[in-house]
């Protein structure tokens, strides 16, 4: 992780060797993973990485180049290549140029130094004193435990200058019981909020529950509980076919021709939310753009995609700071997908269910087989139980599912109070938050 | 550099084995869309790591900065690592046995990727794309070429000393075609960037992109009035590209041996297939024979020496349809009693080694695809992957492509959009009762084969011919 000076200094040098309008993007990534499987550190691994892309505006094109080399001669290779790009690209279609003179972004706590320093040693620890427990009851676990500290920079030759530090920690448990598997997930800016014990605790209360009763079901349409695991699947799915500025501008979004109108039930409200404190802040996306709060579906009425500023200028919505990568083809994304939460518990859930099915997690999830309807497939996984008038009764088999989730966000029943934070791996700024949510006619469509 | 690596080496003395990487990977990227430049990147990345075993704890470490005071300081980091692993380690550690080798590989091409103007790239785009436009109901002409290239210096304290270099080229071409809430995507010769091969520009030139825009342009838009796909059981022949993604979801997945061991469950999952199932289980029908094979020539899953500074292998993982081995390597292999079949590598020197699938190939067979279609009196034939989806234990699949057509009396007939079809991996493949020949045996690169935690996007190929399956669930 490198200090604000360090950053500036890269990036003035960048912007420097661009020699034209220009942004620049510089990362600098610590993190330690730690795998674990059949309760055994297998993997233990220390990153250090930084990365700079450069991104330069000649005669209204654009082009971009990363290294991860530093050196002035790489970053004037960089410029060079950016520049290259530029003269053989089209025109962005009414952009208005870099931004400049924006306000200041939120003030939001992002970083932790205890999470920032927490040592392999340390982690490594925990993670035996929760291999001993499960011993106990005949489980072996199997995850991963992640603790980041990273500086986020970003500038531009309009004067725009920002700088963050972040810490994450972010940890996945299963528990393998030899009938049954369960699992648990936390992920927090703080690694006092990612409690391994309690995690391994959690994960084994699902491997170890109903044992005895292992039913089987025909596929059809049951009502179902999907934990905050399995929605955040689905839904790192719509980003990419329905929430970006491309999936937008091309048209196979199902937001197309719908902007105001209904799509989900009333109960239903998602956005991309950087700024709530409870979730996973960051203050700026990384052409400058201060977060807030943008809904993209509020209360069932479809609302906005999450565009860049070449996509927000091209399609002519209000920039929404949905820049994570300069250059990206996705030209916008949320990072921070935030579902509302509704007055109930789960518990209010499971008792209220003549027949269905409570989930713990999706496995494999596709989104691909037809956007416009967001048809979505994939399986359950570690911990699917069926319910039968208003209990827990037994444990099922791990059942495939194809649902159009236009459909099943009309078909919301219900949605818990409290929410949890879900992480994914191809984001480092943000991730999920949602609630557990029970839905009406979820389509089961086979089973292993 | 050696005398550079050799030198760390030296330092990690109390390590039982380490091993050290240097990667400098080149990409550059055009996507031509609708008449316009899309999106034109460059990127360059360099990285070290070094991986340590220190009793029974495995350390890695890595760097973007390469310089030598880095790569000591990552070397420190690295036994670190290993120190705390040993806390929570519960498991030995055995290696298998290793010659060292010193050695020089390259994959060949005839012209360099980076030796074709950006120009010329985007000119070729263009021409390909152009006439796909036109008819209001075509979306997107869109058409992508990409350049790759990554130099690896390995060493080890075997006394190994191993320089890569693999080049490659993909490129592709996709319509997508819209109207009445119906959205049909056509691509060649597959999606998700083309094909990719360890090959120069001569790849490009070979795939012949302008000479297929019309037709996809002209099937995406037949499949938006196509008749939907009928659910039910089916005979079912799959095209040699969607039968590469059968192979690697159901077969290339399955047989990697850190899955089945459990090693992989936390993202992935685990496999159905079990070492005590070895020499025994019958995955497939006799005519399915599944080889792994490192040394195919300019495919994307080839190389010379894996990252454990194992040499490239071919040999059998499903044999006439019983299942014979797994993709291994130098700490899983003993775990069977076996040696390494080198499968380990990883996407930089910046990520730690796992297996992973080299070119994973369905063998062909001796019927030509034409038999086999005359011989089916009533079925679907589908072929370029839409989407996939398989279970935790790769059992239950489902994949959706982008075009069927229906067989009748041993002929093809109409169009039909949106074919789904689904199984259980064993079931299915014993069901396989035609191979096709040679004649319509493929080898496809795919780049974006995503596994580990943190997650590495590797560059895997297989090799497929058409064949039939029977009485498979559609829809």
């Amino acid at each position: 992780m490198r200090t604000e000076r360090e950053s500036f200094e890269i990036l003035d040098r960048a912007l420097h060797a661009a020699d034209t309008e220009a942004d620049a993007v510089f990362t600098s990534i610590d993190q330690n993973f730690s795998r674990f499987a059949n309760s055994n550190l297998h993997q233990n691994m220390s990153e250090i990485s930084a990365g700079l892309t450069l991104r330069v505006i000649v005669d209204g094109c654009m082009g971009v180049a990363a290294t991860s080399s530093l050196d002035d001669e790489d970053i004037a290779n960089a410029a060079a290549l950016a520049r290259e790009a530029a003269k053989h690209a089209d025109p962005l279609v009414n952009f208005t140029g870099l931004y400049r003179d924006l306000p200041d972004p939120p003030k939001l706590r992002t970083f932790d130094e205890r999470t920032a320093r927490i040592s392999p040693a340390e982690k490594a620890t925990s993670l035996r004193a929760m291999f001993d427990r499960g011993r106990d009851a005949d489980v072996q676990f199997a995850g991963s435990y992640t603790t980041s500290a990273s500086s986020v920079a970003c500038a531009n030759t309009n004067g725009v200058r920002r700088y963050a530090q972040i810490t994450f920690a972010d940890a996945t448990v299963i528990a393998l019981h030899a009938k049954g598997s369960g699992y648990a997930t936390r992920c927090a800016r703080r690694v006092d909020e990612v409690d391994i014990l309690a995690l391994g605790d959690e994960a084994t209360t699902k491997a170890t529950l109903h044992l005895d009763r292992i039913e089987d079901i025909e596929p059809g349409a049951f009502d179902v509980i999907l934990e905050p695991p399995a929605l955040a699947e689905v839904f790192e799915w719509m980003t990419m076919i329905a929430f970006t500025g491309q999936a937008y501008e091309d048209s196979s979004s199902f937001l197309v021709d719908r902007l105001g109108q209904r799509v989900a039930g009333e109960n239903f409200t998602l956005a991309d939310d950087a700024v709530d404190e409870s979730f996973l802040p960051f203050p700026f996306d990384v052409e400058g753009l201060p977060k807030r709060r943008v809904p993209i579906i509020e209360r069932g009425i479809a609302r906005t995609p999450i565009v860049d500023k070449a996509y927000a200028d091209r399609l002519g919505f209000p920039p929404n700071g949905g820049a994570w990568h300069l250059g990206s083809p996705e030209h916008g994304t949320p990072f921070h997908i935030d579902i509302a939460g509704g007055d109930a518990t789960r518990d209010e859930m499971i008792r209220s269910t003549k027949r269905g099915i409570w989930v713990t997690r999706f496995n494999y999830v596709n989104g691909l087989l037809e956007p416009k309807t967001a048809l979505m497939t994939g399986t359950t996984r570690d911990g699917t139980f069926l319910i039968r008038d208003g209990e827990v009764v037994a444990r099922l088999p791990n059942l495939r599912w194809t649902q159009s989730m236009i459909e099943a966000m009309s078909n919301i029943e219900s949605l818990t109070k409290e929410r949890r934070r879900v992480a994914t791996w191809y984001n480092m700024f943000g991730g999920t938050i949602a609630p557990t949510v029970k839905v009406r006619n979820w389509q089961f469509t086979g089973k292993t | 550099m050696r005398a550079q690596l050799e030198e760390v080496l030296a330092s990690l003395r109390t390590a039982r084995y380490a091993d050290v990487r240097v990667t400098t990977t080149h990409h550059q990227h055009v996507k031509v869309r609708n008449g316009e430049v899309d999106h034109l990147s460059s990127v360059v990345d360099r990285a070290i790591g070094v991986r340590v075993l220190v009793g029974n704890g495995w350390g890695f470490a890595s760097s973007s900065d390469i310089s030598d005071s880095s790569l000591r300081a990552t070397a420190l980091r690295a036994l670190d690592v290993a120190a705390a692993s040993n806390i929570a380690s519960t498991q030995t550690i055995t290696l298998s046995d290793i010659e060292p080798h010193v050695a020089n590989w390259s994959s060949q091409f005839e012209i360099d990727p980076w030796s074709i103007p950006i120009d010329r790239k985007i000119d070729h785009l263009l021409a390909a794309t152009d006439p796909m436009r036109g008819d209001p109901r075509i979306h997107q002409a869109s058409g992508e070429i990409s350049c790759y290239r990554q130099q690896k210096t390995f060493a080890s304290t075997v006394g190994s000393f191993i320089e890569q270099t693999t080049t490659e080229m993909g490129g592709g071409i996709e319509a997508v075609a819209i109207a009445d809430g119906e959205f049909q995507r056509r691509t060649y010769p597959n999606p998700f960037g083309g094909d990719f091969q360890a090959e120069g520009w001569e790849f490009i030139e070979r795939l012949d992109l302008a000479r297929k825009g019309a037709q996809i342009r002209e099937e995406a838009l037949a499949l938006l009035d196509a008749p939907k796909a009928p659910a039910g059981r089916f005979d079912l022949i799959i095209g040699s590209s969607q039968l590469a993604l059968q192979v690697h979801e159901s077969c290339g997945h399955p047989t990697e041996l850190d899955r089945a061991m459990g090693l992989e469950i936390s993202l992935a999952g685990g496999s159905f297939l079990q070492p005590d199932m070895l020499g025994k289980f019958r995955y497939g029908s006799d005519l399915v024979n599944i080889v792994a094979d490192a040394t195919v020539p300019r495919s994307i899953g080839s190389f010379g020496f894996d990252d454990d500074g194992v040499p490239a292998q071919r040999f059998p993982l499903i044999d006439r349809g019983l299942f014979v081995d797994y993709l291994t390597g130098r700490d899983t292999a003993p775990l069977l009693g076996r040696k390494s079949n080198g499968t380990v590598r990883a996407e930089s020197a910046a990520r730690i080694p796992i297996i992973r699938m080299t070119n994973v190939n369905l063998e062909p067979g001796a019927t030509p695809l034409a038999d086999i279609i005359a011989d089916t009196k009533h079925g679907i034939f589908v072929d370029t992957n839409k989407s996939w989806s398989i279970d935790d234990l790769r059992l239950n699949f489902q994949f959706g492509c982008e075009v069927a057509y229906e067989i009748e009396n041993g002929k093809l007939g109409r169009l039909l959009r949106n074919p789904l079809y689904t199984g259980i991996t064993p079931e299915f493949w014993r069901s396989c009762d035609a191979v096709a020949d040679r004649d319509s045996w493929q080898v496809w690169g795919l780049p974006n084969c995503g596994k580990g935690d943190p997650m590495q996007t590797m560059r895997v190929a297989h090799g497929a011919p058409a064949a039939r399956f029977r009485n498979v669930e559609m829809g």
